[in-house]
């Protein structure tokens, strides 16, 4: 009987193709899951959506926490006064904008420096004093309103909040196996950036139809651009790259106010804001 | 091959001992499979996928470990062992080694 | 976000870079010493050959701890979505199995042992937590060494 160890040649236990190979094929093949995933999911709530009452929408809002802050301070005699001023034209706006009757819009005034304004669900618009303050005549503060009624009407608030539910399931269930936590986070980013890519369209149709009721309302567009030039003003320290944010650049929104702007003819005038908001301007600065 | 985890193989002799040959691999089921097993941990009961794979991984490791052996000339592996581990979850990892011999 | 996304980039290539490099050594050292052990005979059979009386026989062992780099884990964290072999950690256990069982030679050849018998094969593995895991395998290779016995 015999005894010896062979030498046993290499590479049986181990596969010879090149882990960079590998990790490309899967994280492309993968990522183009993810975002084939997240977009069909997205259209297909964008479709749905509508089907939810309005009136849903509303009593969803009455638990949502956004509008809470809004309701729970309580107005100074003046702040009142700027909330049914801006009550007032978003109304007059919307029926430029022919929001459909079901809909109505409640304007929330907010008496803080944060430079922002954004639409909620049911119908829910707040509006901070530092973005007001910023707006120079009516024709930006009526350009920034019917951007967030054109939200509103495209029921923005809750598709993004369908789509934010839909992707963050989707998401959430590749975490339940696998060494995923690293794989997951690189599968995560690809679903955010896409869905944020989504949002930024829903943006640029805002725009455009804030713009067309401008036209309507006051007969031209002039003015809107210095809504534009107030947020850039409002953010310039921290402006977030363009594949990141969810509002398309400043330039790009600019330049869609210019294409509107070209069949102004001649001089236009910009009616003024009332006298009380630029007092409270003057006495807060 | 014959492949065994006894040492003496009745009415058969070794006549040459060549070392230990091994052979390890580590696979995973899709992610379907995974959930499914998820699921099936609140019911009970067999979990039919990762059996398979269980199974699936522990012929590719005797596989491998046939294949060494086929290499350096053996036509028989005795006293084979399996050992399994867990680096990741959902996924397998096994050892098959044993000793290659040449019978007659 | 941003910054999660160069963090991760870093890492990758940190891990690739370096995870790669310290494997071709491995590999390079455990073939090297390979051929250097290669007089000292092992089976995984539990009788000792027929006249190979005159022995001492003594338990030795040997272990290792290795651990996946971050390139590693992502690619089989891809791979364990869609199924099938986890080649990444393949070589991990390849490389933890060769170097068990080279420790166990070395600690054989310290007793001046000729031959090592009923070799076996014990792993387990060090996974802390879920989320932040460390993934890393423990192989353990142990045996009887034969060493004649000094008269």
């Amino acid at each position: 009987m015999k005894y010896e160890n062979r030498t046993i040649p290499e590479g049986i236990n181990v596969s010879e193709e090149h882990p960079l190979k590998e990790f490309f094929i899967l994280a492309l093949g993968l990522g183009a899951i993810t975002i084939l995933v997240v977009v069909m999911l997205s259209l297909a709530i964008g479709k749905l959506v509508h089907f939810i009452p309005f009136s849903v929408e509303q009593s969803l809002a009455s638990s949502s926490f956004a509008t809470d802050i809004a309701d729970d301070v309580v107005l100074s005699k003046e702040q009142q006064r700027i909330e049914d001023y801006l009550q007032q034209l978003a109304d007059e706006l919307s029926v430029a904008q022919q929001l459909p009757n079901d809909m109505n819009i409640i304007v929330h005034y907010v008496d803080g420096d944060t430079v922002n304004a954004f639409a909620t669900l049911g119908g829910n618009i707040i509006i901070y004093r530092g973005l007001i303050e910023l707006l120079p005549h009516e024709n930006a503060l009526a350009m920034l309103l019917s951007h967030e009624i054109a939200h509103i009407k495209q029921r923005a608030p809750i598709v993004s909040l369908g789509r934010g539910v839909a992707v963050g399931l989707v998401l959430a269930s590749l975490s339940g196996f696998g060494d995923s936590s690293v794989s997951q986070q690189l599968i995560g980013n690809v679903g955010l950036l896409t869905s944020l890519t989504f949002s930024r369209d829903q943006e640029e149709q805002a725009d455009i139809e804030a713009l067309q009721t401008l036209e309507k309302y006051y007969g031209h567009t002039a003015g809107a651009e210095s809504l534009f030039e107030a947020l850039s003003e409002g953010e310039s320290a921290l402006n977030p790259p363009k594949l990141l944010s969810t509002h398309p650049q400043t330039e790009d929104r600019l330049e869609r106010v210019g294409r509107f702007n070209g069949s102004t003819i001649g001089a236009v005038s910009y009616k003024p804001l009332p006298a009380f908001l630029i007092k409270e301007e003057a006495f807060s600065r | 091959m014959l492949v065994t985890n006894i040492e003496i193989i009745p009415g058969k002799r070794v006549t040459t001992h060549l070392g230990m040959v091994q052979g390890n691999t580590v696979r995973s089921k899709h992610a379907g499979r995974d959930i499914m097993a998820g699921l099936k941990n609140i019911f009970g009961g067999e979990l039919v996928g990762y059996t398979e794979l269980l199974q699936e991984s522990r012929e590719e490791a005797t596989a491998r470990m046939v294949q060494q052996a086929k290499e350096i000339g053996a036509n028989a592996v005795i006293n084979v062992r399996y050992s399994t581990s867990s680096v990741t979850a959902g996924a397998a990892e096994l050892f098959a080694y044993g000793t290659a011999v040449i019978i007659e | 976000m941003n910054i999660d996304i160069y963090v991760f980039v870093t890492l990758l290539v940190l891990g690739y870079v370096f995870g790669r490099l310290a494997e071709k050594k491995h590999f390079k050292s455990i073939i090297e010493r390979e051929k250097k052990y290669k007089d000292l005979l092992t089976f995984s059979e539990r009788l000792p050959p027929p006249g190979m009386n005159n022995t001492d026989a003594e338990l030795v062992g040997g272990s290792v701890v290795i651990s996946v780099d971050y390139f590693k884990r992502i690619v089989a964290g891809l791979r364990s979505i869609v199924g099938g072999r986890l080649t990444t950690y393949e070589s991990l256990l390849e490389r933890a199995r060769r170097e068990a069982i080279l420790r166990m030679k070395e600690a054989a050849i310290d007793k001046g042992a000729i031959m090592v018998i009923n070799v076996k094969l014990e792993t387990s593995s060090i996974t802390k937590g879920k989320g932040q895991q460390i993934g890393s395998v423990e192989v353990y290779a142990y045996g009887t060494a034969l060493s004649p016995i000094a008269v």
